[in-house]
């Protein structure tokens, strides 16, 4: 990932916003590592050995995000800790690995491209807008390489869904109460079910403001993102609405 | 952009009148309360879409289908300062319609921007119309004073009658539509300009005229009020007209501040119509989504895109600014009472007006 912004040892940062960012650079590192997993557990239930080599490239491109996050983060002087079995991103690995057990390759990509990615993409961009430096650089970046491979999946879940969309929309429901119900957890305004278990000491989410983002904004952009991938899959509006609105707050 | 599994005949666009209103619908596809914090946290970010399907009988037991999109502008960004993002969420509200197939598209409250200003501020479209439907909330407006005065024993022909946002479309429609039928007629609104030439078109057709942008410079006070104003909060207080005034709020969001204080004029909402012969909505919205104390009431706005759907009339029937005129509200009114939408029972924010409605 390093060819994607060259890093810059000069980075200013305030220190006192350094453990802030350590934290949300966690996030995105862990992030980026079960992304990684989840591709490589793709690969091998890939029938097309086309689709399996583009989901190993997958795979390598999240640990590079993930690598590219970590090395911004020691530009800071913070070193960035991940931790892919914290609760949440645990819970939202298990949901993956079961539709991989089942070799459900289309829940596989809702899971990754839809729900993760609406996560990672919008989250990335707000991020990118008000991290200082090389931080902003390297989030504007990868959320521009999530976009990317994002366009490429979608194009293949709206042809699944116009093949049957009772069958497409009811698989989707099923995955959004699973996995949408763990990341509205985790993106809630405060963690209610205790420690996040990424963070490294108390929750970041009350320290936001002090470098001018907000739980509440990181969820509105998520959850706009994701409203937004699934209408320019064909959804109903009304449909999704009522599912957005029955996550937990 | 979303889509329907089938198309729609008419399509309405709106947006939540206040937080409370916004709350009740989220609340209910929940399935429980959503507190304030986390609505107002929210919302901002839902893109428009479709909220429910619509289904309307006529009263000659014809049929149409729709669907509610809302913009979702959050109620306290109704300023001018907010108008470019808002003016971006219409128009993404009303290329849903159109992609949602809808033949005409009724734009209730600050969505009629798109069609009332000087150029087309429309998404690209193939078969769908578009209408303020101004000129049926005009109709009920008009209907509902005329009823309220008779109800009352007051002569409107010796009224003065105050128009509060007398140069908008619906004030102006209002104005054309009464000036005949009253006393004096006192205009107000923000453009002195408009005031001026609208006053002339009155006085040249014999009308008894005086306009001011101030409601404090009248030289005497009103005792018919109807206030159309486009204001971005419930915030006009009316102190100067007659003590037992009968005022009809017809704004959206309303007009009249809650701290106005007026204990004896008699107040209602205007611009109201009653759908007779049957609403149906999924998910079932009824009386959330239309949260009036009566059944199956909306604006008149969101009715005129309805009643010229039931009546087959694909047609921009309201469309710019001023342009509404007497012939034109007769003429929506009985297509609207022919299909059963008729004038609303009179309610206010204190609840039904139960002495007018038997």
């Amino acid at each position: 990932m390093e060819s994607v912004v060259e890093l810059n040892p000069r980075t200013e940062c305030a220190a006192a916003t350094a453990p802030i960012w350590q934290d949300v650079l966690a996030q995105a590192v862990t992030g980026e590592l079960v992304a990684a997993m989840n591709y490589g557990a793709l690969a091998e239930i890939c029938d097309d050995p086309e689709e399996a080599r583009e989901a190993w490239e997958h795979a390598a491109t999240e640990r590079d995000h993930a690598t590219a996050f970590a090395a911004a983060g020691r530009t800071i002087g913070v070193e960035v800790v991940s931790n892919v079995d914290g609760k949440h991103w645990k819970r939202v690995r298990e949901s993956f690995l079961r539709c991989v057990a089942e070799r459900d390759f289309i829940g596989c990509l809702i899971i990754q491209e839809i729900m993760l990615e609406s996560f990672a993409l919008a989250s990335y961009t707000r991020v990118a807008n008000v991290a200082p430096g090389i931080l902003g650089k390297i989030f504007g970046a990868i959320a521009i390489d999530e976009q990317d491979h994002a366009d490429h999946a979608i194009a293949i879940l709206k042809a699944e869904r116009d093949a049957n969309p009772q069958r497409f929309d009811e698989k989707l429901h099923r995955l959004h109460f699973d996995v949408m119900t763990t990341l509205a957890k985790m993106l809630a305004k405060e963690c209610k079910d205790g420690h996040c278990e990424v963070c490294q000491f108390s929750c970041v989410k009350p320290s936001l403001f002090e470098v001018s983002l907000s739980a509440a904004q990181l969820r509105g952009a998520s959850l706009q993102q994701y409203l937004k991938t699934l209408d320019a899959l064909g959804l109903p509006g009304e449909v999704t609405l009522a599912w957005v609105a029955q996550l937990p707050v | 952009m979303g889509s329907a599994a089938a198309g729609v005949d008419f399509a309405l666009v709106g947006h939540p009148e206040n937080w409370r209103a916004a709350a009740a619908v989220f609340s209910a596809l929940r399935g429980e309360d959503l507190p304030d914090d986390e609505i107002r946290d929210i919302l901002p970010w839902i893109p428009p879409r479709a909220v429910c399907r619509l289904e309307v009988t006529s009263r000659s037991g014809a049929k149409a289908r729709g669907v509610y999109v809302d913009s979702f502008i959050p109620p306290d960004r109704l300023g001018s300062p907010c108008v470019r993002e808002n003016l971006t969420r219409v128009r993404a509200a009303a290329a849903y319609a159109i992609n949602a197939g809808a033949r005409i598209v009724s734009l209730g409250g600050f969505s009629s921007i798109l069609i009332e200003g000087d150029f087309d501020q429309l998404p690209p479209r193939q078969h769908t119309v578009f209408t303020t439907g101004n000129t049926l909330t005009v109709a009920f407006i008009v209907r509902g004073v005329a009823k309220m005065c008779a109800l009352q024993g007051r002569d409107l022909g010796r009224s003065t009658l105050l128009v509060v946002g007398a140069t908008g479309d619906v004030g102006s429609g209002c104005v054309r539509c009464l000036a005949s039928r009253v006393r004096r007629v006192l205009l107000h609104a923000r453009n002195a300009e408009r005031l001026r030439r609208l006053a002339a078109e009155l006085e040249s057709e014999g009308v008894d005229v005086e306009i001011a942008t101030d409601l404090a410079q009248f030289s005497e006070k009103a005792d018919v009020v109807i206030c159309a104003a486009s204001l971005p909060s419930p915030s006009l207080l009316l102190g100067e007209i007659a003590p037992d005034a009968l005022v009809c709020d017809a704004g959206y969001p309303k007009n009249l501040s809650p701290g106005a204080k007026m204990s004896r004029a008699t107040i209602f909402f205007g611009g109201l119509g009653q759908i007779t012969g049957g609403l149906k909505f999924e998910p079932d919205l009824r009386g959330i989504l239309n949260h009036h104390p009566f059944p199956d009431v909306a604006h008149g706005c969101l009715l005129e895109g309805i009643a010229l759907s039931l009546e087959g009339r694909f047609e921009s029937f309201s469309r710019g600014r001023g342009a509404i005129t007497p012939a034109l509200v007769e003429e929506i009114e009985t297509i609207a009472a022919r299909h059963g939408i008729a004038l609303a029972p009179f309610f206010n924010a204190d609840g039904p007006c139960t002495v007018y409605n038997r």
